[in-house]
């Protein structure tokens, strides 16, 4: 169905409110359309009859013979002409492909670019042909009632298409803050007495923040930063110690990389546990030939020997992670100068 | 004496809480939200540092900075941001501030940053010196004026202790170098950071942007 009568915007049978639903047009652009239409011939009028007959009962056959009456007023009152004919039956052509292909001019429609091809050849033809026989008012009127109808449509589809970006964007944001900034006050509320916990979620949520507002705007794409970012926040909630993450340099996440974050990630609880430590420092460094990371904090520092040999974070999580991997791990301790633990890993497998 | 400091921030909120965490260790003479009410107000005032947020509601901390120095070239600039943004904090460098801290500073790390601005140093955060190496990064072929537009393996190893999380006196210790020679190394890439034509700098800062 190319469209169905209009039962409430309607003058005559509600044909023209139908059409104007259809398009999404101002239904008195498309009576007004009809209007200088009938004036060539009565075209209008038979034109109306047909699309009131098909929209009716779906009859085909009268409406296009009612069609073809019509097509003929028209074009004798451009002056009858193999041009005229053609150029006719393009723009015939032309909307019933846009109609039929279920082209829509609302906003997130598609409009067939056979379609438009068509009417716009149709359109330059009759244009072409001004001033040859015939009254002067019709091709006039013809081509008026094509930019009546055209124009309103692209500068309506432009108009709407802007419209609708922003307003998606708006959508985006708005979701955005709610399922962080939001839920994160509620957080708050609900902790206010516990400051360690608040300063704790508040940070997070600035980070989170702050990823988003000024990150690479590739969030799907994980990489080495954007993975240690996230180790710190959890870290960081877990055991209410600052991390503070700088870096040169990224790349994508994979299996080796992964441990190398996993290993990071065990080092920065490590200091966060046991340092004493008011914050961290983590840096990630990108070169050519390996990717580093490095986990500071100036708490207490340990002797290594006198870790028992049951604890098995450093051993297994860190070095030996590191290990597997094809990398290596470096720490650094004294009593009172704090720790570093230093991760290494090439850039090429082991 | 005490350091005079000028304070400009948009945020009411924000200045009463670094005002309550320095006042005590440095002279806050005046303060002002806006570019129109800062320029003026540190011409006259004439302080040794103005405490300057990146953001401000009628255009950027560079706007301050531009409409300043002409005047009073000895006033001295801390750019304090919450912003991460790597085009902000070049950007305000590059317009001629003397250092980059994040607002998470605490105050201790704040009073000593002033301090060493006050004294023509520059101070970097572990966060700004990883964008410098980054930025100039080793291996890039070099610009027109190649003592500009790279870093010398010395300042490099000074930027990635800083961006470590090592204090100057610190990275002192550990590459056996004095205090003053670690200072001026920073203050030496801060220079180059402010003057490199190099045109990776803006395009890496723009690259980084957001969306």
């Amino acid at each position: 169905m190319l469209f169905e009568r209009s039962s409430d915007d309607r003058v005559i049978a509600g044909v023209c409110g139908g059409i104007a639903a259809r398009l999404a047009v101002d239904a008195t652009l498309v009576r007004l359309v009809f209007a200088i239409l009938a004036l060539a011939g009565g075209a209008g009028i038979l034109v109306y009859l047909a699309l009131w007959i098909y929209a009716r009962g779906r009859r085909a056959l009268p409406a296009a013979a009612l069609f073809a009456v019509a097509s003929a007023a028209i074009l004798f009152a451009l002056g009858l002409s193999g041009t005229a004919l053609l150029g006719a039956t393009l723009l015939v052509a032309g909307l019933v492909t846009v109609l039929a292909a279920g082209g829509s001019l609302r906003p997130g429609g598609s409009l067939p670019r056979l379609g438009v091809a068509l009417l716009i050849a149709g359109a330059v033809i009759f244009l072409g042909r001004r001033g040859a026989s015939g009254g002067f008012l019709a091709p006039g009127a013809v081509a008026g009632a094509l930019l009546l109808v055209v124009g309103p449509w692209v500068w309506q589809l432009t108009v709407e298409r802007t419209e609708r970006i922003r307003l998606e964007e708006r959508a985006e944001v708005a979701a955005r803050i709610h399922d962080s900034v939001l839920q994160t006050l509620a957080l708050i509320q609900r902790h206010a007495g516990d400051s360690a916990r608040v300063a704790t979620i508040a940070r997070r949520q600035e980070r989170e923040l702050r990823g988003w507002l000024y990150g690479s705007g590739v969030a799907d794409v994980e990489s080495v930063v954007t993975a240690l970012g996230e180790a710190a926040a959890d870290v960081e909630e877990l055991h209410g110690v600052p991390i503070e993450l700088a870096s040169a340099g990224d790349v994508p996440l994979d299996d080796r990389t992964r441990q190398l974050v996993l290993a990071a990630r065990e080092a920065m609880t490590n200091a966060a546990k046991f340092s004493g430590a008011a914050e961290i420092a983590v840096y990630a460094e990108v070169g050519a030939e390996a990717v580093s990371v490095f986990v500071r904090d100036r708490g207490s520092g340990f002797d290594r020997a006198t870790v028992s040999p049951d604890r098995r974070g450093i051993a297994e999580s860190i070095e030996g992670r590191l290990e597997r991997a094809g990398g290596t791990a470096t720490i650094v301790s004294a009593p009172d100068s704090g720790t570093e633990v230093e991760l290494r890993l090439p850039r090429s497998g082991p | 004496m005490k350091r005079r400091v000028v304070l400009v921030d948009d945020h009411e909120l924000f200045r009463a809480g670094v005002r309550g965490e320095i006042a005590a260790s440095v002279d806050i003479v005046g303060e002002a939200g806006t570019v129109a009410e800062a320029v003026p107000l540190i011409r006259e005032l004439d302080p040794e540092v103005v405490l300057l947020d990146v953001h401000l509601p009628d255009g950027g901390g560079e706007g301050v900075i531009a409409g300043v120095t002409q005047e009073r070239p000895a006033v001295k600039f801390l750019a304090l941001s919450v912003s991460d943004a790597a085009e902000d904090v070049i950007g305000v460098i590059r317009a001629g501030a003397r250092g980059y801290v994040t607002k998470t500073i605490s105050g201790a790390e704040l009073e000593d940053a002033i301090e060493r601005v006050a004294q023509g140093d520059a101070v970097f955060s572990p966060r700004l010196a990883g964008f410098v190496l980054d930025a100039f990064r080793a291996g890039e072929p070099l610009g027109g004026d190649s003592e500009l537009d790279s870093l010398t393996p010395r300042e490099r190893e000074v930027l990635q202790l800083i961006a470590r999380g090592y204090r100057y006196k610190e990275i002192a210790a550990r590459l056996h170098l004095s205090i003053k020679t670690v200072e001026a190394h920073v203050s030496s890439v801060l220079r180059k950071l402010q003057l490199s034509s190099r045109h990776e700098l803006s395009r890496w800062a723009q690259q980084r942007r957001l969306v």
